[in-house]
């Protein structure tokens, strides 16, 4: 029974047809031609919205997810990467990798590679980051000939993170963020952030 | 009882003497609205047969999720719908809510429907744009409107990037909630730039009702009549325009959409004019929602579960869900067959473009070449979702 | 001595000035569109983009010229030709200033309208000689476009004619020192609103530009096209435009006549005839573009008899004022 009520040609047109008003009203048609111009010549002379980049930087909000990091600690300034390797197996697209070195009081990582080229920048390795080892910058400047530069190594990754400025987010930031809340959240949120 | 068959029809014209045209509307088309392949048969410049090929960017969702956790699937969740990323997510998660029976409070649900409702603002402003700009050309009177829907999105973009860092694919949902929670000062920038959009949909709106050119494009053409949208199972503002008052927000309400006071648009003509009204007083609608879901949102965590700390963190108990969410384009559903562990079993996508491109063959025949952008632009594809 | 050396000199001074023109025109309508839509134009090249036009042709003459295999190698390769020829042709008559012109015809109009009118040939060559669907397509609707806007173009430009009485260009522009035509009573409105209308249509501008929709027929006729014949054929087409803008100048706006020293004049006809193409730029990029059958049904029912009963009221008009001793 549907099959058959479906439109054929002759449905299409006659619905087409009988949908068309018949605009014959000159006014209408004048003043809606002179209103679309006027539009358009109005925005001549409202100021351009370009941003001379690279001339004029931009100004990055501050969770902006750029480039990922490692950083060093605050007090001790060694380095905060433990070689836990949660940050590689959360990785969607699994980009990270790491070799754990063990040592006496704490674990490092041996090698930490991040391939830039695939990451999907989702943040989600800095969210499960015990120590906020890796972080992500404000910058995402890292534009390349050779692909094989953003095949990051440990030590590239160390620099990227002093080069740059940090974004808010790290791991434990996230994670209170997220979780049911120790004190009232919105004390917790003014103590942390810098507006937006 | 068997499900009704559906077959197109195939429109025999009965010109004399004239030669068929097998023309092929490419993949590579500046009007395609992704990657669309169309083979046009054609007799002079009348569309006689749409044959519509699609595929071309499958990346093989549905198998990938099978090999990603709850946590790890909502950033890659963005891509289907790479245009209106969140409500992907949103179906993606609220589907393993449904299944693990997990609540969520009641911050984290008017902060998702202040992000739905933004992202289908700027979903509706491409589709504005690039309409425009298919039906007037790269060079011309389309392309202004298009650079100034874009210029309008950014303003939303620059708002979700100091909310959580990215401006087109995020992470912003997760099982149990949300990742982020808005920043100070980021309620009243968000107020301000819904009160610039909303009047410059006013300017967009002057600029093209009763405008005699953009009139006869869109009045008359692709008429889907009422019978025709309930049987072949279109959804979103193509439905709301032929006269079937359907929005699933009212129809089956989700994460506190029973809240909001807000209007569902809907026009009865059917043609890709009735369509542009229909979203252009959604608008309107979303901003609405916008400014009251500020004005009450509640205290509390962002979400039930606590932040993630690894990545079999969250695991849905056995079951099965179907959960639909309505975003910018129409019904988005998420299937997700979950089997205990931290991984689904299953995950099936229902992508409202894929459903809505099935009307093609039912409402081109019989229209002009020059229809055909007009229709697939009204039709608003994204082929993300189409072919995921 | 100058007598014989002069009609040597003036068509390549002309021809060089007029290519100069027709490429910093380019840069014009780019900034201005670019303006209307809130952002720059050409900015880099040069200060504030002026050494763009320069760059562009220097990159479409080192570009590679493509030639498709199937396509009809001698029509291919003549179509730019012939169709950039008749649009530059159409500055040998128009006068620059009182004297000042390449060959002010007796009958510059006619001349002016029979040669623009013949780069419809040029055009179809491009669609049939590119064995391309999408060119056959744009080629087609292209002939049936200029076809039917030809005549509103000759009806409207007639009225300044019979205004003036003479088809002299130079005459045309002497009878204005009194009263551009543009301000005469209401025929002259409406004649330069219906001359603006069919020179877009005539031309293939926006929202006329259906032949060449990059949203559906991907450049049409010139989808073929690479490095310095689609340089030609973008030289023609702006030349055809330049050409229409500076005569809407001659035909209404008074041409050379404006305050200041005589040996202003041609600023002033450069000034008018800019000011005619800004507005055509204008409604280019403020509309969307109208469908093939719906621009032909303007042409045939609205635009040309409207034309027809517009030179009927002004033949009327000067004949009765003749009469009347005025």
């Amino acid at each position: 029974m549907l099959g058959s009520e479906l439109q054929t040609v002759e449905q299409v047109r006659a619905l087409r047809d009988a949908r068309r008003t018949d605009g014959t009203n000159v006014f209408v048609i004048v003043r809606a031609i002179l209103s679309a111009m006027r539009m358009t010549a109005m925005n001549l002379f409202r100021k351009p919205v370009t941003v001379h980049y690279p001339e004029k930087p931009r100004t990055y909000p501050d969770r902006y997810r750029g480039l990922l990091a490692l950083v060093y600690e605050k007090d001790t300034e060694e380095e905060a990467c433990i070689g836990c390797r949660l940050c590689e197996m959360v990785c969607p697209p699994a980009v990270i990798k790491v070799e754990m070195l063990k040592g006496e009081k704490r674990n490092y990582a041996k090698t930490f590679t991040l391939e830039l080229y695939a990451c999907e920048f989702c943040e989600l390795c800095v969210q499960v980051c015990p120590t906020d080892a890796i972080v992500m910058m404000k910058s995402f400047d890292l534009a390349t000939a050779d692909r094989r530069e953003l095949l990051l190594d440990k030590d590239r990754l160390h620099a990227i993170g002093l080069q740059h400025e940090q974004s808010w987010a790290t791991g434990n930031k996230l994670r209170d963020m997220q979780g049911p809340p120790k004190m009232a959240r919105t004390e917790h949120a003014a103590k942390e952030e810098t507006p937006a | 009882m068997s499900a009704p068959t559906v077959t197109p029809k195939r429109v025999e014209l009965d010109y004399t003497g004239s030669e068929r045209l097998t023309m092929n509307m490419g993949p590579q088309h500046p009007s395609a609205h992704g990657v669309f392949r169309a083979v046009l048969t054609l007799e002079g410049e009348t569309v006689i047969d749409v044959d519509s090929v699609i595929g071309y960017l499958h990346r093989c969702h549905e198998k990938l999720s099978e090999t990603l956790t709850y946590a790890q699937y909502p950033s890659i969740a963005s891509k289907t719908d790479y245009v209106a990323a969140m409500t992907s997510e949103f179906a993606y998660v609220r589907a393993a809510e449904v299944i693990g029976k997990f609540e969520v409070p009641k911050r984290a649900q008017y902060l998702r429907v202040i992000t739905a409702e933004l992202q289908r603002v700027a979903s509706h402003l491409l589709w504005l744009g690039t309409w425009c700009m298919d039906m007037g050309g790269a060079l011309g009177g389309g392309a202004t409107i298009f650079l100034y829907c874009i210029r309008e999105r950014e303003l939303i973009l620059d708002l979700f990037e100091s909310l959580v860092g990215a401006r087109l694919l995020y992470g912003f949902f997760q099982v149990g909630g949300v990742r982020y929670d808005i920043p100070s000062g980021w309620a009243d920038s968000c107020r301000q730039t819904v009160d610039v959009i909303d009047q410059r949909i006013s300017e967009y709106e002057r600029m093209l009702e009763n405008n005699p050119f953009f009139m006869a494009r869109a009045q008359g053409v692709g008429v889907i009549s009422r019978e025709l949208a309930e049987s072949v199972g279109i959804s979103g503002p193509l439905l709301r325009g032929s006269g079937v008052a359907w929005d699933l927000r009212r129809a089956d309400p989700y994460s506190s959409y029973e809240d909001f006071e807000f209007k569902v648009p809907v026009e009865t003509a059917g043609d890709c004019f009735a369509r542009y009204r229909v979203r252009m007083v959604e608008f309107r609608e979303s901003l609405k929602i916008v400014r009251q879901a500020l004005d009450k949102l509640p205290e509390g965590p962002i979400s039930s579960r606590p932040g993630l700390k690894s990545v079999a963190q969250t695991r849905v108990p056995k079951g099965e869900a179907y959960v639909r969410v309505e975003g910018a384009r129409g019904e988005v559903g998420c299937y997700l067959v979950a089997d205990g562990s931290a991984k689904p079993y299953r995950m099936k996508w229902r992508g409202a473009s894929f459903s809505n491109l099935a009307i093609l063959p039912h409402i081109i025949p019989g229209h002009k070449v020059a229809d055909i952008v007009a229709i697939m632009g009204s039709v608003d594809p994204v082929f993300g979702e189409v072919d995921r | 001595m100058l007598e014989l050396v002069t009609p040597l000199i003036a068509p390549i001074v002309v021809l060089h000035v007029v290519i100069g023109i027709v490429t910093y025109v380019t840069l014009l309508e780019r900034k201005f569109a670019a303006r209307m839509q809130s952002r720059i134009g050409p900015y880099r090249v040069g200060y504030h983009g002026v050494l763009q036009p320069i760059a562009d042709a220097v990159k479409l003459m080192m570009k590679e010229d493509v030639v498709p295999t199937a396509a009809d190698k001698p029509v291919y390769n003549l179509a730019p030709i012939v169709f950039l020829v008749p649009c530059m042709f159409i500055f040998a008559t128009l006068p620059f200033a009182p004297g000042l012109g390449v060959a002010d015809l007796n009958i510059g109009v006619l001349f002016f309208l029979a040669v623009s009118s013949m780069e419809i040939v040029g055009l179809f060559m491009a669609g049939w000689g590119s064995n391309n669907k999408y060119a056959l397509l744009s080629a087609m609707r292209a002939v049936n476009q200029v076809i039917s806007y030809d005549l509103p173009f000759v009806f409207s430009a007639l009225i300044p004619v019979v205004l003036a009485g003479s088809l002299k260009l130079s005459d045309i522009a002497a009878a204005q020192s009194g009263l551009w035509f543009i301000f005469y009573p209401v025929i002259g409105q409406l004649a330069f609103i219906a001359f603006i209308v069919s020179t877009v249509a005539a031309e293939n501008r926006a929202p006329f530009d259906i032949l060449e929709a990059e949203s559906e027929l991907v450049a049409g006729f010139r989808v073929e096209y690479s490095g310095m014949k689609f340089a030609l054929i973008q030289l023609g087409e702006y030349a055809h435009i330049l050409g229409a803008s500076f005569l809407g100048a001659l035909l209404f706006l008074g041409a050379w006549s404006g305050p200041g020293p005589e040996w202003l004049g041609p600023i002033w006809f450069l000034i008018k005839a800019m000011l005619v193409f800004l507005l055509v730029t204008w409604v280019r990029w403020s509309f969307v573009r109208i469908r093939v059958d719906q621009i032909l049904a303007l042409s045939w029912k609205a635009l040309l008899p409207a034309t027809l009963l517009l030179l009927l009221a002004t033949a009327v008009v000067v004949v009765w004022r003749a009469n009347a001793g005025l």
